[in-house]
């Protein structure tokens, strides 16, 4: 027996050893004294670098830690830009090409080894041009370049000067000067455009146009920027991975008292709240910022009404019967709403069905009587869709269904736009398919896209069931599965699928990014992935693209939301609502949207004395 | 001598089990495997942006090229970053396999050791009432979904629902005490779910090695039933035990628990590698199939020499 007891002693010593290289990283324990706020995700952010911030979530890690020029206001809704990073709004020529920006003077970044003495500098006008040009060089793998293509004078000719260099192994000189885009002193840029951009500005709102330190790329390099954030937002980084990520406030952020009422603030909308609390003081207001990324909907909810982790989340779908009592209008059940506040919110998008017209067996033909078929075709489908009995079993009838891709929260919505585009009538729709000679042996294979996934093919099933009630062979209405969103969004951006069902969040609120969706010159790779192309369709986009909003502009957006219903391209549209729970602890209103992601610097915590017990 | 010259051997003979696997699993990456172009560029690029970003993912060069730089990261044990989040392959590794192993090891052992307990007595009463109710609750362990046991743990023990007991996520461990908090439910999962493929398999095993000519004339010489089952009956049901328990190792190291991982909201290397299959990165996908490879290669030789530690009889030649 003596002989074995050493080996049982080392296996104790390799669990224990086991157990301590499983330690967390002391630097990230939090001090039990110190106020935080744990936000929950309910996916995950990958990077934290502003080129690649172009998901709702790495656009939040953004914007925490990270300055923008603009942001949007904290409660004003529909959503209204302030200036965040610049001084005021920006000065715009007559002719709408030239834009003035002023930076805020004394405004500093972290501290971090990036610099020479370790110790952050001043943010300055440079460092936006730097920013900016960092997304036409080939090497950073930019997902925002779109938003300035061809937009700024001179940029994507230094762009095509900077693939150059790369080709030839060199490093592109970012001390060349662009015509369009010129810091005049350390707190003055002034960007001029090819063409007006009314949109410019929204565009300086958002996680891509964040200001990062020209030393930080130098020093961490394009992989470790995606984990390290060096820049001057209300947050620091501590630590990032993609299931959690941690901040600290930073100590140093610039002096910005909120003015309540200016914000937005609505007594009857926000009272319960408690934000008379942060008037008049600067932001941030917790020590520590602690995001988990859950996309496990059971372990968020339990977590979340456990009571002592994460202290915000959406109700999940599965557990809206038990939390809601009423969805018109939205009541929440009394064990909820005496524990948690909660508000029901539209999301700043919507979700939509499109046909690839680039598909000759359901869009164009060169044959006009065949193209007039598959015309008929496209808008018999849409009009044998039940949009009612989509949003009551999926999700759970809170959505709001519209006509059209402009939803309700952007300037350019039309309220008496027609609605018959979203009303069920099999009776019309089995009339366009005899019509146009369409029978049960002529109709083509249907093939759906989606990803393998419940849902998805309760959703598939749904639609099958009604092309059925329409006269479709059930072994026509096919679903092509894939095995994640990444393999879908390849076929669709290839043009390989026939129809899909896909969602569309906000980049700003204005019209013209979700009309972009149906522009000729956008279709696949682009995000015209229905590969609509209509003449007037893209002379009016053309057209408005360079006007500023008024009623004019309107006039022309309701009139191209008329031609992609015309068209038959979509089936559309319907904005999900979504209910945000949080706990009766915290003071703030919270919001999801890639528009909202700037609420988290208002957070605070009544403070009881008793800390925020990190864990 | 012997044990180290078999040792040599084994490894020279594990260099073709190595490559087979890693061009497998390669083929399988590069031609069914997520592409990653799409989620890297942005919303309306331009055919060069598209060729610009595929260029940088390797996915413009062809298949001997890209396998052979692969080989060339294992020989190197370098295997560059994570395409998703940028952190250098070794350090993600580095960060998530000690995590995995505290999570699963507790389990693992109790999962094993109770198995190995049930089953002796469930062997030892073999067709009496203890014995069909030791198989019964083995075959209930087995047959509910590990998802669910997770799900039915979390809310029983972790929930406002329940008893509240321990964290429902996280993995903010700097003590021991903070270790038990957190590896509490997950163990106990692991360890209603393991137990029932453990008990039964452990019970065949000394079911038949009891059917043995020398446990019979021990039985007659009135030896006492702990002293038989542990002396007599264990260890020399210690082989078919060893294997289980060994090959199973790698899993531990490398997988970790997915499942586990994703619903206690812990960084371990189940939840990485899962990440990396689904988006396609295959710096990430490339070490953990070379490393479970080579797990495995060292794990057949630990194996053999642990048959001869038990049974001398065994030989290394």
């Amino acid at each position: 027996m003596n002989s074995t007891r050493p080996h049982i002693l080392f296996s104790g010593l390799a669990v224990i050893a086991m157990v301590l290289a499983g330690c967390s990283d002391p630097a990230s324990r939090g001090d039990p004294d110190q106020k935080v706020y744990r936000h929950s995700m309910d996916g995950s952010a990958t990077s934290v670098d502003p080129v690649q911030a172009s998901t709702v979530y790495a656009n939040f890690m953004v914007n925490n830690a990270y300055d923008t020029l603009y942001r949007y206001k904290y409660l004003e809704r529909p959503y209204a830009l302030t200036p965040n990073l610049a001084r005021d709004m920006p000065e715009i020529s007559d002719d709408g090409l030239t834009y003035t920006f002023r930076l805020r003077p004394g405004v500093h970044y972290v501290d971090d080894e990036a610099f020479p003495d370790g110790q952050g500098r001043e943010v300055v006008a440079s460092d936006l041009v730097f920013s900016l040009m960092r997304h036409f060089d080939p090497e950073q793998l930019s997902q925002g370049a779109w938003l300035w293509q061809g937009r700024i004078e001179g940029l994507n000719d230094w762009g095509e000067e900077a693939a150059e260099a790369r080709d030839a192994g060199e490093q592109p000189d970012y001390d060349a000067e662009i015509p369009g885009l010129q810091a005049l002193d350390d707190h003055t840029l002034q960007i001029r455009l090819t063409r007006p951009y009314p949109q410019l500005t929204y565009t300086l709102a958002q996680g891509f146009s964040a200001l990062v330190p020209p030393e930080a790329v130098d020093h961490h390099g394009r992989r470790g920027l995606q984990r390290h954030a060096v820049g001057s937002g209300p947050f620091q980084l501590v630590s990032f991975t993609p299931q959690r990520a941690v901040f600290v406030a930073n100590e140093d952020f610039r002096d910005d008292p909120v003015d309540l009422e200016y914000e937005g603030y609505d007594e009857e909308v926000h009272g319960e709240f408690g934000l008379e609390a942060i008037d008049g003081r600067s932001p941030p207001f917790i020590d520590r910022l602690e995001i988990d990324q859950i996309e496990e909907t059971s372990a968020r909810w339990n977590s979340f009404t456990a009571g002592n982790e994460i202290q915000y989340s959406t109700v999940p779908a599965e557990q809206a019967e038990s939390v809601l009592t009423s969805t018109d209008p939205v009541e929440v059940d009394a064990r909820y709403a005496d524990d948690y506040f909660w508000r029901a919110s539209p999301e700043a998008g919507f979700v939509y069905m499109n046909f690839n017209l680039d598909d000759p067996a359901i869009g164009y033909h060169e044959d006009p009587d065949q193209d007039r078929a598959n015309h008929a075709l496209r808008c018999a489908i849409r009009k044998a869709f039940d949009w009612e009995s989509r949003n009551d079993r999926f999700y759970q009838g809170l959505g709001d269904v519209y006509p059209g891709v402009i939803p309700p929260m952007v300037d350019g919505f039309n309220p008496d736009f027609p609605d018959d585009s979203i009303r069920r009538d099999m009776d019309a729709a089995r009339a366009l398919l005899e019509e146009h000679g369409w029978t049960e042996d002529n109709l083509p294979e249907i093939q759906y896209g989606a990803v393998s996934s419940v849902t998805d093919r309760q959703m598939f099933e749904q639609f099958r069931g009604w092309l059925e009630e329409l006269g479709f062979p059930g072994d026509k209405v096919r679903m092509r599965t894939f095995a994640n969103f990444g393999d879908l969004n390849r076929a669709i951006r290839q043009g390989q699928i026939m129809s899909f069902n896909i969602g569309w969040g906000l980049d700003f609120p204005d019209a013209e990014n979700t009309l972009q969706l149906y522009y000729g010159p956008n279709e696949a790779p682009g995000s015209n992935s229905a590969n609509m192309k209509n003449d007037e369709f893209d002379r009016l986009y053309d057209e408005s693209a360079v006007m500023q909003p008024g009623p004019d502009r309107n006039e022309i957006y309701n009139r191209m939301n008329e031609i992609i219903v015309d068209e038959c391209a979509n089936i559309s549209a319907l904005t999900r609502t979504r209910i945000e729970m949080w706990h009766q602890d915290l003071i703030m209103q919270p919001d999801r949207e890639i528009l909202g992601g700037f609420f988290v610097r208002f957070v605070d915590l009544i403070d009881d004395g008793q800390g925020g017990e990190p864990e | 001598m012997e044990t180290l010259q078999y040792t040599l051997r084994k490894l020279i003979t594990g260099l073709p089990l190595l490559f087979g696997v890693t061009l497998i699993s390669f083929a399988l990456m590069v031609y069914f495997g997520p592409d990653l172009t799409y989620e890297l560029v942005g919303k309306n690029p331009t055919q060069e942006q598209i060729e610009r970003v595929q260029s940088e993912l390797g996915y413009d060069q062809n298949f001997l090229v890209r396998y052979l730089d692969y080989v060339r990261e294992i020989v190197t044990l370098d295997f560059g970053q994570s395409f998703s989040t940028g952190e250098p392959v070794a350090d993600l590794l580095a960060r998530t396999v000690p995590v995995s192993l505290a999570l699963t090891l507790p389990g693992f052992i109790l999962g094993n050791l109770l198995g190995i307990l049930l089953a002796q007595i469930a062997a030892w009463n073999r067709s009496g009432w203890l014995d069909k109710l030791i198989m019964g609750g083995a075959v209930v362990g087995m047959s509910i979904s590990f998802l669910v046991v997770i799900i039915a743990a979390q809310v029983i023990f972790s929930s406002s629902y329940g008893l509240n007991w321990f964290p429902v996520r996280g993995w903010s461990v700097y003590s021991l005490a903070d270790y038990l908090y957190h590896v509490a439910v997950p163990t106990l999962a692991l360890v209603f779910v393991s137990l029932g493929y453990n008990t039964r398999f452990y019970r065949a095993v000394f079911v038949e090695e009891m059917s043995r000519d020398h446990i019979r004339t021990a039985r007659a010489y009135g030896t006492p039933p702990i002293p038989l089952m542990l002396r007599d009956v264990l260890k020399n049901s210690l082989i078919p035990i060893i294997t289980r328990i060994m090959f199973s190792i790698p899993m531990i190291i490398v997988s970790g628990s997915l499942l586990i991982e994703s619903y206690f909201g812990i960084p371990g290397v189940g939840k990485a590698t899962f990440d990396a299959i689904t988006t396609g990165d295959q710096p990430v996908l490339k070490a953990v199939v070379s490393l479970t490879a080579v797990l495995f290669v060292l794990v057949l030789i630990i194996n053999d020499i642990l048959y001869k530690w038990v049974d001398p009889r065994v030989s290394l030649k």
